[in-house]
């Protein structure tokens, strides 16, 4: 089922290009990632699909127009958690319980997920970083929405915040939700993630699932005595591209069908001998700076 | 529209500021009357410092009491309430979660018709307790005797609550607006008003937004010094309250609307 589809959205802040005609469909039960780097229209994307900003052209759907008011099925955190620092944790969560149209006022579940449930009574502004940033999951799963979304849920967290925000992201994907989540942080979109959309500058530059986007090359390390020689004989080869020289081993990509022994062999043919040589699937950092290091056509 | 404004109060009701300013309110309206007593040689026009506590000029004197405390304590309360959820991003957050934007602004405007009808509420028995407590021989028909007070009181709260929410949406910064509200109503439309009366003549220079609220309950010497003037020269000044009330319904119609635009159009 379609959960929300993006068609040719727009938005201007002044003469700055945020959104570009950008157009995206999740489907449900995906667990999407959209990543941009900074500036690049992310939290501009979510904030018009979540009703706080306004596109200059364009439109989205969400749940093909199926309910009256489809906020209410969508739980989301943007950019900072926002909650009244005078009230605890339980006031707070019985607020969003009030918008969200919520008989039930047992936040037991929620609290334990994210385990605030010991800090339940204390006030929002004692809270660190990390448990913000848990307590604004909690509230994103009260009313047990369909679609979650997250804006660079560990944005300013410590190593250990972060450990703590990605244990319970993954749990709350574990419940079956459909999952968006914009981050610059490769890694954790990859650890997470069964979709990715990637933007730049508002135009929409790759995406589909992770493996389709990730599958078409593979990255190749080698090493050698002489890292010239090598160089030409990887620039003569079939199928070898983005040859780069990085220290003292040259990386480059390959398509996934090339037999990394038969390369070997045919090396220490032309006299070079390998003194390192790793194959392995191609990372999503590296992907997406080969897309988005790209100048975009527009 | 009780959703809504149980919503409004499980925000506010532990806030420090809003606390602060509804006990100061609360407890100031009653306390100024006290302040009549403190003048020794009183206005040859006042008989007696009586007026202040006695039927039916208490609703005068305590209705203008309350209509500075009003415009300061409550107005200042309205604006916090919807400053301090920009800075909060609580209202962002709200919209996030599922409410509407007519949702939202329905709410603050439910709170301002609510905080109105309470203000009123307490001014009608605050003035109640303390004439029948002063005033000799009173009976129900002398009590409410009183030219309209309480709706001119509400409209009054209507037309300063009204205003500062408009200043609250436009601004919404928390120090600003407070700035720019008690500006516009002390400073900066008075001196309107003056610039008007000297380059365009004195008509309709009672028709500043803020000129009219206030005229709903006005000091009530003023009254006098209207009749004065507007006997030897050509100048108002107060509007009769028919006219101020029919002024100050317009021009909160005309906030409410600014308000509501501003906040259904603008990014949040």
């Amino acid at each position: 089922m379609e959960v929300l589809r993006i068609k040719n959205l727009s938005k201007n802040y002044g003469s700055i290009k945020a959104l570009n005609n950008l157009s995206l469909v999740v489907n449900s039960g995906e667990i999407m990632g959209i990543l941009g780097p900074n500036g690049s229209g992310k939290t501009t994307t979510l904030g018009i699909i979540l009703g706080i900003l306004k596109a200059n052209s364009g439109q989205f759907t969400w749940f093909n127009n199926k309910y009256e008011n489809h906020r209410l099925r969508i739980g989301s955190i943007l950019e900072t958690p926002n909650f009244f620092p005078y009230l605890n944790a339980d006031e707070n969560l019985d607020i969003v319980r009030q918008i969200k149209g919520v008989s039930d006022k047992n936040y037991d579940d929620v609290l334990e997920l994210v385990k605030l449930k010991g800090r339940r009574k204390s006030q929002f502004r004692t809270f660190s970083l990390g448990m913000k940033q848990r307590l604004a999951i909690a509230a994103t799963l009260i009313g047990d929405p369909d679609v979650v979304i997250f804006d660079e849920p560990t944005n300013g967290l410590d190593p250990e915040g972060i450990a703590e925000v990605r244990r319970t992201l993954q749990n709350v994907a574990s419940r079956g939700k459909t999952v968006i989540m914009a981050s610059h942080i490769l890694d954790e979109v990859e650890k997470i993630c069964s979709h990715v959309t990637i933007i730049k500058r508002g135009k929409l530059m790759a995406s589909g699932n992770v493996g389709s986007i990730l599958s078409t090359d593979l990255t190749l390390e080698l090493g050698s005595t002489d890292l010239m020689q090598l160089k030409g004989f990887l620039a003569a080869q079939q199928g070898i591209t983005n040859i780069n020289m990085i220290g003292a081993i040259i990386e480059c990509n390959a398509k996934e069908d090339i037999n990394v022994a038969d390369l070997n062999r045919a090396a220490f043919a032309q006299n070079i001998s390998l003194t390192h040589l790793v194959a392995r699937k191609t990372r999503l950092e590296e992907e997406f700076l080969k897309i988005t290091g790209k100048p975009s056509k527009n | 529209m009780i959703k809504l404004l149980k919503l409004e109060f499980s925000k506010f009701r532990k806030s420090t500021v809003v606390i602060l300013l509804s006990t100061m309110f609360i407890v100031f309206l009653p306390f100024s009357l006290s302040v009549g007593k403190l003048f020794k040689d009183l206005p040859p026009m006042l008989p007696s410092e009586e007026v202040f506590v006695r039927f039916s000029t208490i609703w005068e004197y305590l209705g203008y009491a309350g209509n500075w405390m009003v415009f300061f304590f409550i107005g200042v309360l309205i604006i916090y309430t919807i400053t301090l959820e920009v800075s909060y991003k609580t209202l962002r957050q709200s919209i996030i979660i599922g409410m509407t934007r007519n949702q939202y602004f329905l709410s603050k405007l439910y709170l301002i018709l609510t905080i109105s009808v309470i203000v009123t509420l307490y001014y009608t028995v605050i003035a109640l307790i303390i004439g029948f407590i002063n005033t000799p021989d009173a009976d129900m028909a002398m009590a409410f005797s009183n030219e309209w007070a309480i709706p001119r009181f509400f409209l009054m709260s209507i037309g300063y609550l009204s205003f500062a929410m408009m200043i609250a949406y436009l601004v919404r910064n928390s120090g600003l607006a407070v700035f720019l509200y008690l500006s516009i109503v002390l400073l900066i439309e008075p001196l309107a008003r003056l610039g008007h009366v000297k380059f365009l003549g004195a008509k309709f220079q009672n028709y500043y937004p803020m000129n009219c609220t206030e005229d709903l309950m006005p000091l009530p010497l003023l009254k006098i010094a209207d009749y004065v003037k507007s006997s030897d020269f050509d100048l108002v000044v107060l509007l009769s309250y028919k006219t101020a009330a029919i002024a100050t319904i317009i021009w909160s119609a005309i906030f409410i609307g600014i308000s509501y635009y501003n906040f259904t159009k603008r990014d949040l």
